[in-house]
């Protein structure tokens, strides 16, 4: 039997060796930033354009500029993971077979490994996409920054949701040899029913209905909500529930790959 | 002896063309090989491009009109230019994959093949992009009807429409591969990539007007995604500027690829292999 809570010294490791591996990189990085901000920019220049014309209900102008801001930069966090936490590649080079083998589990094994890859992306993309849209945009933190503590434990959850998520399409890898799409897929739903660029109480009544009956809202909406001081703390629940529902796909989704996966020569 | 060496390059050119043709063939035979994968991938791509679409939608439902566009003129914007990054990724999506053969060193293999490299790299990633072709075409369809039934375009906007994505997908074209050359220097392009090519196409599905004039000043000359839906609708959709704009389009879509043609060769002949 895997344990899960001995190896805690080495979770923490695999952690830190995927925050080293990509601090190597961080000059491009930032510089990737620009692109990202850029994205927030031409999004918040839509609402702009359409703040001319029309009320923008109790967001407002300035309100939906927050907004897109907020959302644009969680995206590093509870969107833009590893695609299929790398499972596709070593379905492709056969490394899955050793993964498995390992005195770990694969879902605590990748997870350790992605939680530092987003510890990277927070510090490294998220924060400085939100310093140069505040700049672009002439904004200030909500409320001095006062909603912050809430909106980050919503959106740590949103991450938590990202790599069982992507866990789970990687895995589809071994069925597929297109389990990518499954990833791009998953990115057009983010964008619409995570609420990314439309606030959800926006959309028609019935894709309100789908929205919510999946995890996304608790991806970006929820956090966003909570930025803007709006959020009413009882969606947290919504998120531990999402949580613990993925963890339990994911152990099943092992399961399942385990019995799938054959070794062919070497 | 001109005239020899006239028809030398005709029948160069007829032998590049056929072996264009025949390299496409294997692409496409090595890609129905797994028909499964095949299928998933393009219903996926449909839902993909429909939820894009979905998210324009829902603004114009909730709002009526973006800068006095109505909902089908902005479908049909959007409907335009996925048609046209469809027909640009179909025939010239290596050039946008540009940076893996650049990283892994591959590019180093077909510059020692006896054929010009855009030949030799552009049939590899040829695809048929039917989820994009029947969400795009479906968008198109749809806008155009409802405007040709409330009598606001006539049916040459069909012939027109069909002119602007052949042109689109030229400047599209274009554009990824003026940006993909600049890896010749600086290996990874993704970045680049981003800025020219997604935002600016996510931009261009909209009204320049909703933006800055410097930005859309910007996404009409140095960035001319405008062209591709915005520049002809004015005139198809809305009866603006004059039958002077398809020459124009013509002739600026020929422009830029000649010179992303030239910008090609010059950073192919800088190229340095990253080595193995």
């Amino acid at each position: 039997m895997i344990s899960f809570r001995s190896n805690t010294r080495l979770y923490q490791t695999l952690a830190a060796k995927a925050y080293a591996r990509n601090i190597q990189y961080r000059g491009s990085h930032l510089l990737h930033n620009f692109a990202s901000a850029a994205f927030g920019y031409l999004y918040a220049c839509i609402w702009i354009g359409l703040g001319r014309d029309h009320s923008l209900g109790d967001y407002g102008t300035i309100g939906m500029l927050h907004y897109i801001t907020f959302t644009q930069t969680s995206l590093w966090v509870a969107s833009f993971t590893t695609m299929g936490l790398g499972i596709p590649q070593s379905v492709r080079t056969g490394q899955i077979a050793l993964d498995l083998m390992r005195p770990v589990h694969l879902f605590a094994h990748l997870m350790a490994k992605e939680w530092g890859q987003i510890a990277y992306q927070f510090l490294y993309k998220s924060i400085p996409i939100y310093i140069v849209m505040q700049l672009a945009l002439g904004l200030t933190p909500i409320d001095g920054g006062r909603t912050l503590p809430l909106a980050l434990t919503a959106l740590a959850g949103a991450a938590y949701m990202a790599i069982c998520m992507n866990y789970m399409m990687g895995i589809s890898a071994l069925w597929t040899t297109e389990s990518s799409w499954l990833y791009w897929g998953n990115q057009a739903l983010m964008n619409l029913l995570a609420g990314f660029f439309i606030p959800l109480e926006w959309l028609p009544g019935w894709l309100q209905t789908v929205a919510w009956a999946s995890p996304y809202p608790f991806m970006l909406y929820a956090p966003t909500q909570f930025y803007l001081g709006k959020g009413d703390p009882v969606l947290l629940l919504g998120t531990l529930a999402w949580c613990a529902a993925l963890t339990l796909l994911c152990m099943l989704s092992t399961k399942a790959l385990r019995h799938k996966v054959e070794v062919q020569g070497g | 002896m001109n005239e020899r060496r006239a028809t030398d390059r005709q029948a160069s050119l007829r032998n590049y063309i056929k072996l264009y043709l025949i390299l496409i063939r294997t692409s496409v035979r090595s890609r129905m090989q797994y028909r499964f994968n095949f299928a998933f991938g393009t219903v996926l791509a449909a839902i993909i491009q429909l939820s894009e679409f979905l998210m324009i939608a829902i603004v114009l439902a909730k709002f009526g009109a973006v800068r006095g566009w109505t909902m089908h003129e902005v479908g049909y914007l959007f409907a335009v230019m996925t048609l046209a990054k469809t027909l640009y990724r179909t025939f010239g999506n290596e050039v946008h994959n540009l940076e893996r053969y650049l990283v892994e060193g591959e590019l180093d293999q077909l510059l020692t093949k006896p054929l010009p490299v855009l030949l030799s790299l552009l049939p590899r990633g040829f695809r048929i992009m039917f989820g994009e072709v029947i969400q795009g075409g479906a968008i198109l369809a749809w806008s155009l009807g409802q405007m040709l039934h409330s009598g606001q375009i006539s049916w040459w906007a069909i012939p027109q429409t069909i002119f602007a994505i052949v042109t689109g997908g030229v400047v599209l074209f274009a554009i990824g591969m003026a940006t993909a050359t600049c890896g010749f220097w600086t290996t990874r392009i993704s970045m680049l990539q981003n800025m020219t090519e997604d935002a600016a196409q996510t931009a261009a599905r909209y009204p320049l007007t909703l933006y800055p004039g410097w930005m859309s000043g910007l996404l009409l000359t140095a960035i001319p995604v405008g062209l591709v839906g915005y520049l002809p609708a004015l005139y198809i959709l809305r009866g603006e500027l004059g039958l002077w704009v398809f020459p124009v389009l013509a002739a600026a879509s020929c422009l830029v690829v000649l010179l992303a043609l030239r910008f090609w060769k010059f950073g192919i002949s800088k190229y340095q292999s990253t080595g193995s």
